[in-house]
């Protein structure tokens, strides 16, 4: 139980929850078999102003989370691609000039362009790798060479926003930019096959002799600042979408915990199945409690980076936890992809085991939200 | 480092090439499809290599229980699918080898060292940790037994040749009413139901049974009538450090790749951070630990004393282990593990913690042990004492 947050967050939390129960509960499966990007989906999620949430002045960024917690307790991977496109939407609104505004941010917010954040390097930090990508600002324009690895929604995007590191391979400052998919030099590679969130497709991203003649977020000197906060801001919807996911995993759980009959007693009455069951609803819920925290955070317009790296850290320990748990508790209808014959009821834990693997990355070797922790008090 | 023995090393060395050979690089395919990787049984005929546990006099390799864990190790580095469908078949011997008679240990271990394979049917819809809740009748007739029921989860279910299948003789006695049979798949009334289509281990087969008035004769009963709860007990005992060794193998893979990985993303410098050097030493040290404690339960097995509590300790140990690991290597190699092997291993590992009793049974076996208080002394030493 949760107090009421907002008039407008209420409203929109009821949105999301019938969104989410009549468009995503009845093609989560079968999106998870064929990993097809749902493109139909994004104009019904634009209908239902649920795209940009981050930019929208009566929701902000505690809305776009609670939306991506709502989304993912039916299906995780149509949460993922809307992170993905509303912190776009984000970087846009918060850095970008107004030129930038006019042409994307209404586009965006109706769906008519899709959004990629192309922020992933395969070097041990960003700059660092063979592939680093670098970017050049010279006489107004900017030219980018390298590789982005890893980028969500690529491939469908039409839009992507991305950093560079500024004029050579290891520099401290980083180029924020916006780029359109269709610009000469930018090459998607194949599609990843990922073993969850299947239907947000994953792509390395080329950029080959790119030239933008406009397009720069905020300044050079701002670029990490800038990439930390969106990073924070992915952070939290990725934290949100895990605790979505345990959430809807930890009632599966106990629905069958208490339908499971063994030794004449529902096996719910035991307590070393009640720890379990506890432990999912209390690491879910105080999780929960610091993402809203960053979120509400970031809406005043105040540093939320710390409190979202202490969400991550929080949740890179027990995030992936609450599923292993929830299987362990179903037994093994738990890891069964479809219902056998002799099972009545429905089961998407197997699913939901493998998406949250996917919400609980740490997508470079120095991330490390313990760093930013430590250093902050 | 381990402390083996030269024959151990050459029978490991022969466990790694064969798994490099004929596991790894068929893995992926048969994880996608979830087909039966009968290549493999023909791939193993010649070494007789699935005969490991059965005793030399009866044609088998009869390998010390240690040996066996080495074996099952490398199997399970391979691919823990493959690799059940063969400690799954071995699992079916045990019964046998416990309780069994000359002639029907020669019965069933003939199929298996000609290349054919097991399975051990003690789960039912209604019996998963309550072994005792289970349903399926094994009625007396004139000649023999009449099997009335059904069996779930059946690893190898719809492949296997013999298996052993538990059945209440006694129906109103719970466990002490349970028996155990020899069944061969060519019984009339013995029907396979749908594969099931799984998280990991998807290349292992899993399968409903059912068995509708399965006529076997009276020389089917393993041990005597009323046993089965036994004989099912101490086969699992046996059992469980095979599911140990598999984990083992598993979480060695994991860290290998997430290694592999970082050392990869850096070429020379920098060094990785102590965050994340210190994630890959505490892997390495819950594997070394999960190895230690099965090579130990092996050697006390070895040696003939009790090894029931350590058998539990070690499954349990060694599976949680294998889950934290593979987990913590997705993690740390970020979205190159999440489409990489890495994912298989995860999806693998997860059913280990609930197959062959779950880790909370396990848990129940120890936490008896521990509390089990310790036997009043004899009233003469009580008198000396004083």
């Amino acid at each position: 139980m949760s107090i009421s947050l907002t008039e407008n967050l209420d409203r929109i939390q009821v949105s999301a929850a019938s969104f989410a129960e009549e468009f995503l509960e009845p093609i989560a499966a079968d999106l998870d078999k064929s990993g097809n990007f749902p493109r139909a989906l994004v104009a019904e999620l634009a209908r239902q102003q649920l795209l940009a949430l981050p930019v929208v002045k009566q929701a902000g960024m505690a809305a776009h989370v609670d939306t991506l917690r709502i989304m993912s307790q039916s299906c995780p991977a149509v949460a993922s691609i809307v992170n993905n496109h509303a912190l776009v939407a984000y970087a846009i609104f918060k850095w970008g000039d107004e030129k930038l505004k006019n042409d994307h941010l209404a586009q965006l917010a109706q769906g008519e362009t899709l959004g990629a954040l192309a922020i992933h390097e395969s070097g041990p930090a960003l700059g660092l790798g063979p592939d680093a990508l670098i970017g050049v600002i010279a006489g107004g324009k900017i030219t980018l060479n390298g590789k982005k690895t890893f980028v969500r929604n690529a491939g469908v995007a039409d839009v992507y926003v991305g950093f560079a590191s500024a004029g050579a391979a290891g520099a401290t400052s980083a180029v924020g930019f916006v780029a359109a998919a269709s610009a000469p030099g930018i090459s998607v590679g194949p599609t990843y096959q990922t073993m969850g969130l299947r239907g947000c497709p994953v792509a390395d991203v080329t950029f080959k002799n790119v030239v933008l003649d406009a397009g720069l977020l905020g300044t050079v000197a701002d670029g990490a600042d800038m990439l930390a906060e969106l990073s924070s801001a992915y952070a939290l919807g990725e934290a949100a979408q895990t605790i979505g996911i345990g959430k809807i995993a930890a009632i599966h759980a106990s629905a069958a915990a208490r339908h499971r009959i063994q030794f004449g007693h529902p096996i719910a009455d035991l307590q070393a199945v009640q720890q379990l069951l506890a432990e999912m609803a209390t690491d879910a819920h105080l999780a929960w409690l610091g993402v809203l925290n960053a979120a509400q955070l970031a809406d005043a317009g105040t540093p939320f980076t710390v409190e979202a790296a202490m969400v991550k850290s929080f949740l890179g320990r027990f995030g992936q936890k609450l599923l292993i748990d929830a299987v362990q508790v179903e037994g093994g209808m738990g890891i069964c992809e479809t219902a056998p014959p002799h099972f009545k009821g429905t089961l998407p834990l197997a699913r939901l085991f493998r998406d949250i693997a996917g919400t609980t990355l740490c997508d470079a070797p120095d991330d490390f939200p313990e760093g930013l922790i430590a250093t902050s008090f | 480092m381990n402390l083996i023995t030269e024959e151990q090393a050459t029978i490991q060395q022969a466990a790694k090439e064969f798994t490099a050979k004929h596991i790894i690089p068929n893995a992926a395919e048969y994880d996608r499809s979830g087909k039966f990787h009968a290549f493999l049984l023909e791939a193993a005929k010649s070494s007789r290599i699935f005969g490991m546990a059965i005793p030399k006099s009866f044609g088998g390799l009869e390998y010390s229980p240690l040996t066996q864990a080495l074996v099952l190790e490398e199997w399970g580095y391979g691919c823990c699918g493959m690799a059940t469908t063969l400690a799954a078949s071995v699992l079916s011997m045990e019964s046998v080898m416990l309780a069994g008679t000359d002639a029907q240990k020669k019965q069933f271990y003939t199929p298996m060292l000609n290349g054919k394979i097991g399975a051990f049917c003690l789960t039912e819809p209604t019996a998963g940790s309550d072994v005792g809740g289970g349903k399926t009748t094994a009625e007396k007739t004139a000649d023999g037994y009449t099997l009335h029921g059904s069996k779930c989860w059946i690893t190898n279910g719809g492949i296997a040749e013999v298996f052993t299948i538990f059945a209440k003789t006694d129906p109103k006695a719970g466990m002490k009413g349970i028996s155990a049979f020899i069944v061969e798949r060519s019984t009339p009334g013995f029907t396979v139901g749908d594969e099931e289509n799984k998280l990991g281990l998807r290349s292992s087969n899993t399968v409903f049974l059912h068995l509708d008035n399965v006529k076997i004769p009276a020389s089917a009963l393993l041990g005597k009538e009323g046993e089965g709860m036994k004989i099912a007990m101490q086969t699992l005992d046996l059992a469980r450090p095979a599911i140990a060794a598999l984990a083992i193998g598993l979480a060695e893979r994991a860290l290998g790749l997430c290694v592999a990985h970082i050392n990869d993303r850096f070429p020379a410098r920098p060094f990785p951070g102590q965050a994340l050097q210190f994630k890959l030493a505490d892997m390495r040290i819950q594997i070394e630990a999960a190895r230690q404690l099965l090579h130990h339960m092996m050697a006390l097995r070895e040696a003939g004393k009790p090894f029931s509590q350590e058998s539990a300790m070690s499954k349990t140990y060694a599976t949680d282990v294998a889950i934290n690991v593979a987990a913590t290597a997705m993690r740390l190699m970020g979205s190159a593990g999440y489409v990489s092997e890495v994912g298989k291993l995860m999806r693998d590992v997860k059913v280990m913690q609930i197959y062959e009793g779950t880790n909370q049974i396990q848990r129940l076996v120890v936490a008896r042990a521990v509390l089990a208080r310790p036997k009043a002394a004899a009233p003469a030493e009580k008198a000396m004492a004083k």
